[in-house]
């Protein structure tokens, strides 16, 4: 199937409207857990609007389009990102895509095909597009397509590991549940402590810093152990806007560095810039090992949504154990544009993305502790500038907040919904004359506004100071800062050992506790004796006591090719059994001729052990025994001739050995010239059973039967049980179940051959083996006896030569011949009751006994 | 990107042996539950533990197969051997004919499993010295000749069942940084990175593919 075909396939899953413009068929995704899965990525197009769609095909490649369905889709709007990053080591073959749309982010590994160029221009196609047009799509059409989220994903993975049967997924999950166990029980292992922390913010309105920066950095008791400091409009030329470069920012940043506490040594933890903003995060030397996972994002909210003359700057570590966030914003300008400021925090909010390798992104509301600094530029409106500035000028400054829009839009929840500020008891910060603290003289005559803000969110943080500080004059703001205790967890090492090992260890049992458990209740099965023929059948009982449905099969021991002996059948011996289920197993014993030749020449006995197989678990062996009772039924010819005491009183060392020697020469210590077993048959049904009708036609009772054998085994004194049926039937088992034959299979062909030919046939019986001859012998005499009363019992030569042949001239079933075809068949059954028909019509009497 | 999102590197399989009652199961359980299994039923067939432990910095998870340790079984567990990175040859110390009975062990072990496998020697019940029948002096003697690990443990007690399992894995690591173990031999009993629950019995290798889609 090639790419084109798959495409039709997936085509088919959206309307004929929606076209697939492009198609990769052997992405990867990154499921939050990290755990890489196979996935089809899609670009979908309708009308002006495309989507990114992953979808997931049940079979590879996907024949239809019901093996599909859809798990992920990124509408193309302007919050679409796309950012291919190569893998490093193998700059050729792997790519990795990372896409995000509105609040989902997601990463694709994909191999390095001339595909992927097709795909990635029609990405960017689509993301210009989206950009070129005013208003943000809609994206209607794909809301039928809804898609369960990803924590549903991840709950059903974890509650079905799959896992022990087949794939890899828990072990990723076993990460993740070692990382959520641990978070639980964060506070077995942690303790907190109070740091402070400085954040400092200032619109510097394209200025160089020409003046001292101590008083604003440098006015406190203490030297704090963390400075954030943001600065907005750090350099207004249009270099630093387009080409995003400027020389402020590191006069600015030494200007930082000389003018903090002198009192302590501190480092740079990070600093970062979009355009004008700049945020610069230090940290105490001392403290500087405990800091981890240093990332920064900058999101544009500026002209078109995208340039970074406004938006914000974030920088987040770990400090010890817990997250920290600072960012630092200029948000939209203009009086009345406090709309506009709220959408573009919750832009910032929705855009910041730090990604790291190997984790989940995180958005700035996934920390404990998140400082929000900046030039906010929200106004006061409703209030005439006079009366703002006489009530300023008095220290009033209650009646003015009233009326700050970002207090108003704070308190309706518009904006920094869950952010806590301090109160305000300085100042407006904004517009000064440069370089003075007077209002500004400019002729717009604006209210003075409290533009450059903090705030902050988290449990354990308490503002000590919130003030500005309008000495550093030389910008149109004044310089803001507060100063927080922050309570910071920390983790004790040697708890956090002895909780990790708790959570391993817990997890370790969990895993040792979903390997498959059943109980099976009985593991030897004792079939007692066991007879020629008959059935037994013992029931053992498989209960699932696991909590994960098992799934059991009977498998080979090492250098075997069944997994049980011949003579048991083991009913099922594979199923799957839900939790807290039972299964019922049959085993069943039947010893057949095949079977009794082998326990009666002692190479098998009536044991075996079958190993249950639990996949992904443990095996139990099931030990079957139990004792065969010996039977003529199976001996050989000259064994019987040999035997003169029932078979049952016969040693069973001596039976093995006779079995095994049976082929040497036969010794004069034979007792009888056939065996007494078929005489006694054979003599009964002489004299109570020629004249019977259906003789030899007519099935014996199976139950009859096995009380014969019962009565040739044990050497009864009672006459023979049964109806003459049940004798006759039993005397053809008997002569069927013979090791070898009466005419041996190394005959047989010649027997075949000569069929045609009494003369023949005659010689071949002459040089069979003597006791075998005068077996042959003896029943042809007593079928022709039999043949003269047909009048009574209905039997004919033709039908008695056809039972005999095949049982005469059995079929050696050791040997492996080409299947025979039913022609065949019939004409090789044919021969060999022509063979038996020429002793049935013919006198032989001279045969008879002769040495 | 490294092993990072799965924690642990190898997988090594390991099979207990010896003789019936020396306490195979109840090793095993110590060392997966850190927990001692009185009245522990005799084991009637191979039953099954995993863990993970760390040497070297690297994390390996253990596949433990605990076997039966009755004689008439003896033909059937053989098929586990195959394929062991670790074995763990198990008497009791207080029962002389469970140490007799280590040569017949040991000799098996050497057979069915492959020449790099670790063999590591425990005498069980260390917690029982007064009804001691095998001194150390003896053992040890045994297993230097035989160039096994050996120590004395209690599963009772826990006292080094944590250390005889976590020297067996650091010896096998240690045969794989020197290259005496191939890691790409089918029967290393080692695997590098995780794989699918691969069926370490190889009498079965046929229906490993069953459920695969």
């Amino acid at each position: 199937m090639n790419h084109d075909e798959i495409k039709v396939v997936v085509q088919e899953k959206f309307l004929s409207s929606e076209r697939v413009t492009a198609l990769l068929c052997d992405a990867k995704v990154f499921h939050p857990e990290w755990v890489k899965k196979d996935r089809l990525l899609a670009i979908v197009e309708y009308g002006d609007e495309k989507a990114v769609f992953c979808l997931f095909s049940s079979c590879y490649p996907p024949k239809t389009f019901t093996d599909l369905s859809i798990e992920i889709i990124l509408p193309i709007d302007n919050s679409f990102k796309c950012e291919i990053d190569n893998k490093p080591s193998d700059p050729e073959a792997i790519l990795y895509l990372n896409l995000q749309s509105r609040l989902s982010k997601y990463k694709f590994e994909i191999q390095m095909t001339p595909r992927v160029d097709n795909f990635v221009d029609d990405l960017f196609r689509g993301i210009e597009a989206v950009n070129k047009i005013p208003t943000q799509p809609e994206f209607v059409w794909l809301k039928k397509y809804s898609v369960k989220n990803d924590d549903q994903t991840i709950a059903e993975s974890i509650m079905l590991p799959k896992s022990n049967m087949h794939n890899t997924a828990p072990v990723a999950i076993r990460e993740s549940l070692i990382k959520r166990k641990m978070s639980d029980k964060e506070l077995e292992y942690t303790f907190t402590k109070n740091f402070t922390v400085f954040c400092g913010t200032w619109n510097v309105n394209d200025k160089s810093p020409v003046i001292p920066l101590k008083g604003w950095l440098s006015v406190d008791q203490e030297p704090p152990d963390i400075y954030a400091i943001g600065f907005q409009e750090l350099d207004l030329s249009k270099e630093t806007f387009l080409f995003d470069q400027t020389m402020r920012e590191d006069e600015w940043y030494c200007a930082v560095l000389n003018y903090i506490d002198k009192r302590a040594k501190y480092i740079k933890v990070e600093k970062v810039r979009l355009v004008g903003m700049l945020l610069i995060v230090l940290i105490k030397e001392k403290h500087f090992q405990n800091v981890r996972n240093v990332i920064c994002d900058t999101v544009g909210t500026g002209i078109m949504g995208k340039m970074g003359n406004k938006g914000g700057v974030a920088i987040r570590f770990d400090f010890h154990n817990t997250s920290i966030c600072f960012v630092n914003s200029h948000l939209a300008a203009h009086v009345e544009e406090f709309e506009r400021r709220n959408q573009d925090f919750r832009d910032i909010c929705n855009r910041t993305r730090f990604v790291q390798i190997d984790q989940q992104p995180k958005s700035i509301k996934d920390h404990d502790h998140i400082y929000w600094l900046g030039d906010l530029n929200y106004r006061i409106t409703e209030m005439d500038p006079i009366t703002v500035k006489k009530l300023v000028s008095e220290n009033n400054f209650k009646p003015v907040l009233e009326w700050d829009q970002l207090k108003q839009q704070h308190n309706n929840k518009n904006v920094f919904s869950g952010y806590t500020e301090g109160p305000i008891t300085f100042k407006p910060t904004y517009k000064y004359d440069p370089g003075t603290d007077n209002w500004d003289s400019s002729e717009k005559h604006r209210a003075p506004a409290w533009c450059d803000r903090i705030f902050w969110k988290g449990d354990t943080i308490t503002q000590l100071a919130y003030r500005s500080h309008p000495s550093l004059n030389i910008s149109d703001h004044k310089p803001v800062s507060a100063i927080f205790s922050s309570r910071i967890k920390i983790i004790d090492e040697e708890k956090y050992r002895r909780v990790y090992e708790e959570v391993i260890k817990q997890l370790d049992k969990l895993e040792n506790e979903l390997i498959p458990q059943v109980k099976v209740d009985i593991t030897e099965v004792d079939f007692g004796t066991v007879k020629y023929l008959e059935l037994q059948v013992r029931t053992i009982t498989i209960k699932n006591i696991g909590k994960l449905p098992v799934e059991f099969e009977f498998i080979n021991k090492l250098d075997e090719t069944q997994f049980c002996k011949e003579w048991l059948i083991v009913e099922p011996y594979k199923k799957c059994i839900c939790a807290d289920e039972t299964c019922e197993i049959q085993l069943k014993v039947l010893i057949n001729k095949t079977s009794a030749c082998k326990m009666n020449a002692g190479t098998d006995k009536l044991y075996d052990i079958l190993v249950l197989h639990l996949y992904g678990g443990k095996d139990i062996f099931i030990t079957v025994n139990g004792t065969y009772q010996r039977s003529c039924f199976g001996c050989s010819i000259e064994v019987l001739v040999k035997l003169n005491m029932p078979i049952r009183e016969v040693p069973v060392g001596k039976l093995i050995e006779l079995e095994n020697k049976r082929d040497q020469a036969v010794s004069n210590q034979s007792t009888y010239s056939i065996p007494k077993e078929i005489w006694f048959l054979v003599d009964h049904i002489y004299l109570h059973g020629l004249k019977e009708p259906n003789l030899f036609e007519q099935p014996g009772l199976h139950s009859e039967v096995l009380q014969i054998r019962d009565w040739l085994d044990s050497g009864s004194i009672d006459p023979i049980p049964g109806s003459i049926h049940s004798v006759a039937e039993a005397l053809l088992l008997l002569l069927e179940s013979t090791v070898d034959p009466i005419i041996p299979y190394n005959l047989q062909s010649i027997c075949l051959k000569a069929s045609a030919n009494y003369l023949q046939c005659r010689q071949i019986i002459m040089e069979l083996p003597e006791f075998r001859k005068n077996v042959f012998l003896y029943l042809c005499e007593f079928l022709q006896e039999a043949l003269q009363h047909s009048s009574e019992n209905g039997l004919d030569s033709k039908t008695l030569s056809t039972l005999f042949g095949a049982i005469f001239l059995r079929d050696n079933p050791n040997l492996v011949q080409e299947p025979q075809s039913r022609i065949n068949k019939q004409i090789i059954d044919k021969k060999k009751a022509q063979f038996v028909y020429h002793f049935l019509v013919n006198d032989h009497s001279d045969l008879m006994f002769s040495r | 990107m490294t092993s990072g999102p799965y924690n642990y590197s190898y997988i090594f399989k390991y099979i207990i042996i010896g003789d019936m009652g020396v306490g195979k199961s109840c090793l095993l359980h110590q060392f997966t539950e850190k927990k001692f299994m009185a009245d522990c039923p005799h084991t009637i067939g191979v039953e099954f533990g995993t863990r993970i432990i760390e040497v070297a910095g690297q994390k390996i998870k253990l596949q433990i197969w605990d076997t039966a340790g009755q004689e008439r079984f003896r033909a059937v567990t053989r098929s586990y051997y195959r394929g062991a990175a670790g074995a763990l040859m198990v008497y009791d110390i207080t029962r002389r004919s469970t140490y007799n009975h280590l040569s017949s062990w040991l000799t098996d072990t050497r057979n069915l499993t492959n020449p790099s496998t670790v063999i590591f020697l425990i005498g069980n019940k260390s917690d029982l010295d007064g009804k001691r029948d095998v001194t150390y002096e003896e053992a040890k003697q045994f297993a230097d000749e035989n160039g096994l690990m050996f120590v004395e443990a209690s599963a009772k007690t826990g006292q080094n069942v944590e250390e005889a399992f976590l020297e067996t894995a650091k010896k096998i690591y240690q045969s794989i940084q020197d290259g005496r173990l191939d890691l790409n031999a089918a029967e290393s009993g080692v695997q590098h990175k995780p794989a699918a629950s691969a069926r370490p019995l190889a009498a079965a290798p046929a229906s490993n593919n069953n459920c695969a889609c």
